[in-house]
């Protein structure tokens, strides 16, 4: 099995705050994994990592290896517009651009390619294939002018998604993408990622123990920043090995 | 535990360093500010003690060109300051972290110099004019009586460069604090989804921030010429009260000044107005 996140003790510290602690992950290929934990477990902490997102607050320190498609991204020859868009990211609130819908879209490919290389008849094509690939094209195809901040936030979650797809990515992270949705939302977003799984590898974060079981193959718990336990979803739920994923899954707390 | 430890730490504000943060560095103005007005009681004691202001000899060109100087020194002087101001609060906002002791210092007397009454700054430039008036007269030598042309440093107008310095002083804070506001208005979200598509800072700054803050940069440009109006406004009319004999042409600068002013609060807020319902309204 190839394994397209790879980390190797890996700490990170706020100023003299230590998030994570010693964590080594190995996150198969094109497939979805979620990350469950009480708050303030580093769960987001890691999954920022791993576009390098983390370092915008400043006063991050990072030790430690992360690689990903076999490449360590703390190199110093690492181009972070390049990584970002081979790790897309989907943001806890939905966050569109306040632009059109069609701009949205074609932002990513935009700032990634030369200025005016793109024709009206390739953007239009790549508008409707991201569009259909979430199952939009068929609400949004009149309304690809309005602006995004407008949509419903179902459809801004879609979108959001949709604009990560022109862009190639081969990694998808995701932080909480359900907890603005109602239930009719989430399990949108739900069936799109099993069925967007085999081609890119999803990476979950979630505080909703019933979805991690339900779209993840492999799961992880993590606890005060470290890494307790990772294995097949079903064992991790039906047969923790660690007392205190025992604790959390039965909801005993959290 | 090292999680606890820490929240202890950060909320009990013990340490000397985080005195210093939290109350020293704030507190800066009122010894700075302290000594500028110390040194700013120089020109206003030497204007209380010529009140009769003989020595002022004013030339008086025609109301037109008088006009036209005037406009020109508030508007090249407020378009500097205006400028200076959104390039300061790019940097300050955009590329220095908030913990930065550079960025607090200048925050804390922007706060401040934006905090003072416009009338006081008014008070300080009409002192100036009235204490050193009559000195750059005696540098520049001859008589009024033959004065008819223009010379460097000659008084024929109202306002002049000492004046443009209080207007800086009082434009500039504005400019960097509404222009701070403004890039702050833009969301967090919007961001960090443009950084996370993989948008370098530039482009971050170019294609979303600014144009969402455009609006808002416009009212702060407004906002901080209407002040260097309306202050003028004050010089010139607190000049007809004194030189009732030079009053050609005064009482019309002193109503189009006070115009201005109006009319660029008023653009001000309807600026903030519009970028409110263009950028508000949708988020429900």
């Amino acid at each position: 099995m190839n394994h397209s996140i790879e980390t190797e003790n890996l700490s990170l510290w706020y100023g003299d705050f230590q998030a994570l602690i010693d964590v080594s992950v190995k996150i198969p290929d094109g497939q979805i994994t979620s990350l469950i934990g009480p708050s303030g477990c580093g769960k987001t902490t890691l999954l920022r990592c791993f576009n390098r997102v983390n370092e915008r607050y400043g006063n991050v320190t990072t030790e430690g290896k992360i690689e990903i498609l076999g490449k360590n991204i703390y190199d110093p020859d690492v181009s972070l517009p390049e990584l970002r868009k081979a790790v897309g990211m989907v943001f806890q609130r939905p966050n569109p651009l306040p632009i059109s819908v069609y701009e949205n879209i074609l932002f990513g490919l935009r700032i990634h390619s030369p200025m005016r290389s793109i024709t009206r008849t390739e953007s239009d094509q790549i508008v409707e294939e991201a569009l259909t690939s979430v199952f939009l094209w068929e609400d949004l195809k009149d309304k690809l002018k309005v602006r995004a901040t407008s949509l419903q936030l179902e459809q801004q979650q879609k979108l959001c998604i949709a604009r990560l797809l022109p862009l190639k990515p081969k990694i998808i992270l995701m932080d909480e993408p359900c907890s603005a949705l109602d239930a009719k939302g989430t399990l949108a977003v739900e069936e799109l990622m099993e069925i967007l799984a085999g081609t890119y590898t999803f990476l979950i974060v979630t505080h909703n123990m019933a979805q991690a079981r339900r779209v993840s193959e492999e799961c992880i718990f993590m606890f005060l920043g470290e890494l307790i336990e990772h294995r097949e979803t079903q064992a991790l739920f039906e047969d923790p090995k660690h007392e205190k994923t025992a604790d959390y899954v039965q909801m005993r707390y959290g | 535990m090292n999680l606890y430890k820490n929240f202890y730490v950060m909320n009990a504000m013990s340490t000397r360093a985080e005195r210093k943060q939290k109350i020293v560095l704030p507190s800066t103005p009122f010894f700075t500010l302290g000594i500028a007005a110390g040194i700013a009681v120089i020109p206003i004691s030497n204007a209380l003690k010529k009140t009769d202001a003989t020595n002022i000899q004013v030339v008086s060109p025609n109301a037109l060109s008088m006009l036209l100087n005037d406009l020109y020194i508030v508007l090249s002087v407020s378009l500097l300051a205006i400028l200076l101001g959104i390039v300061c609060a790019f940097y300050l906002e955009e590329w220095l972290p908030k913990t930065n002791w550079v960025r607090r210092f200048i925050e804390s007397h922007v706060a401040v110099l934006t905090g003072i009454p416009s009338v006081l700054y008014g008070i300080l430039a009409i002192s100036i004019f009235l204490s050193y008036a009559g000195t750059l007269k005696v540098i520049n030598g001859a008589p009024a009586a033959q004065d008819t042309g223009a010379r460097p440093f000659q008084r024929h107008t109202t306002l002049f460069l000492g004046e443009g310095l209080i207007f800086i002083l009082m434009v500039m804070p504005v400019t960097i604090k509404t222009t701070q506001e403004a890039l702050r208005s833009v969301a967090t979200p919007v961001r960090e989804a443009a950084y996370a598509l993989g948008a370098s800072q530039w482009q971050v700054l170019t294609r979303h921030v600014v144009p969402i803050a455009f609006t808002r940069m416009l009212a702060a440009g407004c906002r901080a010429m209407a002040r260097a109006f309306a202050t003028a406004a004050l010089l010139i009319g607190t000049y007809i009260w004194h030189y009732t004999a030079e009053t050609d042409g005064m009482s019309s600068r002193f109503l189009l000044f006070l115009g201005a002013a109006l009319f660029l609060s008023v653009c001000s807020s309807t600026l903030v107005e519009i970028h409110a319902s263009i950028y508000n309204s949708d988020s429900a």
